[in-house]
């Protein structure tokens, strides 16, 4: 009972979209992958069969993917809803295309969309849209679930109610593949986090491992801060230029596919330094190391957000309301900081 | 392939409750009906004219609103959502032509209760009704795939519109242009035809040319329908 990409590749014309790659989803995993726009379009036409892949195949346990198709469920980005249509009239559709026997009141409580199952879809605003399609696919009761940017543009109520389906749903062994552009959004919904770009399939490094990375950055951390540093300033590179930050400017700090960038006003600057230097340097700042890829600094942090018992976020006093992942190791280190 | 009675059901009830709830298209409904009231109080017409509010009212509501109902899942985006569902094409359009199939027939009947057009022979106009719905059905469908907006839809089938409902007054040009003489095999003249043979006394065996006509052009339409869908779907 698995999905699997064995050796799938994709290439257009000349151009690599993504060399081959394998990556299998289990029951009861939810695995995101983190890709540009048009790999993720590709992999989507691919699994919808619109497009075939270059090499390769895409199984479903373990039998060939046309057989088996109909154990997936889709949530796509561009909804199809019939909006003239009442929320509960739209899922007693489904469920009756479907022929399934989940009941409508339990996935609509799920959704949290109970107290407006009467509202015709076009009076939703588009969060809520999302939900009404995501209880669609509940109600589908699929093995598997494809989810296209799925927190992409929701209000905070509607990420939480999805973060707290997708533990639901692996509760009950079910597999979750989840395509997003964003960081953040996959590292807080996947349990394993991989990027898929034109160089292959890398994984990318979460809670699990994080322990043991833990305490090798402390050591580092430690050795840095012996140092003398008598500069204070951070330089960053912007075209030819050097430009520097002093620290309380900062937002946060992100690392993305080995690169540093200074998080300030919503604008990202690329540093040379390395995520363990700049914790070594930002932390007399009053800066924290809240994820394996992010130091956040704690003056700009208004709110910390619980999705589930094992997902944080941390939202950011800043212009944009930035949200940051905050790992379970990383929160308990937090709570202590914070004297609770 | 197995239809199941079910899923198209509630492809019809869904369409049913969308289209009742969309003005835009529905309204449609009371253009024949409004016209039938019209010419009823206007004392008896002759059969000709009786037709032309037939066929009005078969391709507004037969072609019209078969052709907006699958221009609009594809412009809403969830035509995709019913390919992917269990329910197969047979269903999807199977569910809608029911519909319009039901709506085409209500109008067709209250039209002609208001008109007092009253014909001889109750079964074979029943039959040939029947027939031309369908190949109304099969044009709107055909139509609707080829449409990617409503919009696009509703401009599309009114050179049809046109056509099948004032092509009624065809056979008047037949003598003075003999090239008008190909038009006299659309369905909807062959349907005036045949009601003229019913009203002088013909049955089944007096109407079977005009009846296997409308069935060829029935034939045709599915056919082309289905390369079409063919054609489209693979988008």
């Amino acid at each position: 009972m698995t999905l699997q990409f064995i050796n799938a590749e994709k290439r257009i014309h000349d151009s690599i979209v993504f060399p081959s790659f394998n990556l299998t989803v289990k029951p009861g995993q939810a695995v995101a992958i983190y890709s540009s726009v048009n790999v993720r379009e590709q992999l989507m036409e691919v699994l919808l069969e619109n497009s075939r892949l270059s090499g390769g195949e895409v199984r479903v346990s373990g039998s060939s993917y046309i057989k088996s198709k109909q154990q997936l469920g889709f949530l796509f980005l561009h909804h199809g809803l019939y909006e003239r249509l009442s929320i509960v009239e739209m899922i007693r559709f489904t469920k009756q295309l479907y022929t399934s026997n989940l009941s409508i009141e339990d996935t609509l409580h799920m959704v949290q969309l109970d107290s407006k199952w009467k509202v015709k879809i076009k009076e939703l605003s588009y969060s809520e849209r999302r939900r009404v399609q995501l209880a669609c696919l509940l109600v589908q009761n699929p093995s598997y679930y494809i989810f296209e940017e799925a927190d992409q543009n929701l209000d905070l109520e509607s990420k939480r109610i999805f973060l707290t389906v997708l533990q639901d749903l692996k509760e009950q062994e079910k597999g979750v593949l989840i395509l997003t552009g964003n960081m953040e959004s996959a590292v807080t919904a996947g349990d394993d986090v991989f990027r898929l770009d034109d160089n292959g399939l890398h994984s990318i490094q979460t809670r699990d491992t994080l322990e043991d990375q833990s305490a090798a950055d402390e050591i580092s951390v430690t050795a840095e801060s012996v140092l003398p540093v008598r500069f204070e300033k951070i330089p960053t590179k912007v075209n030819e230029k050097i430009v520097l930050f002093d620290p309380p400017e900062i937002d946060y700090v992100e690392s993305n596919e080995g690169q540093s960038f200074l998080h300030i006003k919503g604008e990202g600057f690329p540093t040379n330094f390395t995520l363990n230097e700049l914790e070594g340097r930002l932390l007399p700042f009053g800066f924290f190391r809240c994820h394996r890829s992010y130091i956040v600094n704690l003056q700009k942090v208004r709110e910390v957000i619980t999705w589930t018992r094992n997902s944080y976020s941390l939202v950011l006093d800043d212009t944009e309301k930035s949200t940051i992942p905050l790992s379970k190791t990383k929160m308990v280190e937090l709570k202590e900081m914070l004297g609770l | 392939m197995m239809i199941s009675l079910k899923r198209m059901n509630a492809i019809l009830v869904k369409d049913f409750k969308d289209f009742s709830r969309n003005l835009a298209v529905s309204t449609i409904l009371i253009l024949p009906i409004g016209l039938g009231i019209m010419y009823g109080q206007t004392g008896p017409n002759s059969l000709e004219a009786n037709f032309l509010l037939i066929n009005l009212a078969f391709v507004m509501v037969a072609t019209f609103v078969q052709c907006c109902l699958i221009a609009e899942e594809k412009e809403k985006n969830t035509l995709r959502g019913l390919m992917l569902s269990p329910a197969s094409t047979a269903e999807i359009i199977g569910g809608k032509s029911l519909l319009t199939f039901i709506l085409t027939m209500l109008t067709v009947i209250i039209t002609i209760f208001f008109t007092d057009y009253r014909p001889a022979n109750m079964g074979v106009i029943a039959v040939a009704f029947i027939l031309t719905v369908f190949f109304y059905i099969g044009f709107g469908t055909l139509l609707g795939l080829f449409s990617k907006s409503v919009l696009e839809a509703s401009v599309i089938v009114m050179p049809v519109v046109t056509v099948f409902s004032l092509g009624s007054f065809l056979p008047a040009f037949v003598d003075q242009y003999p090239i008008a003489k190909i038009g006299m095999y659309l369905p909807n003249i062959q349907l005036i035809e045949l009601a003229v043979i019913v009203e002088q006394g013909g049955g089944f065996g007096d109407v079977l040319s005009e009846l296997l006509i409308i069935l060829a052009w029935v034939v045709v339409l599915f056919l082309l329908t289905r390369v079409m869908y063919r054609k489209k779907m693979i988008d």
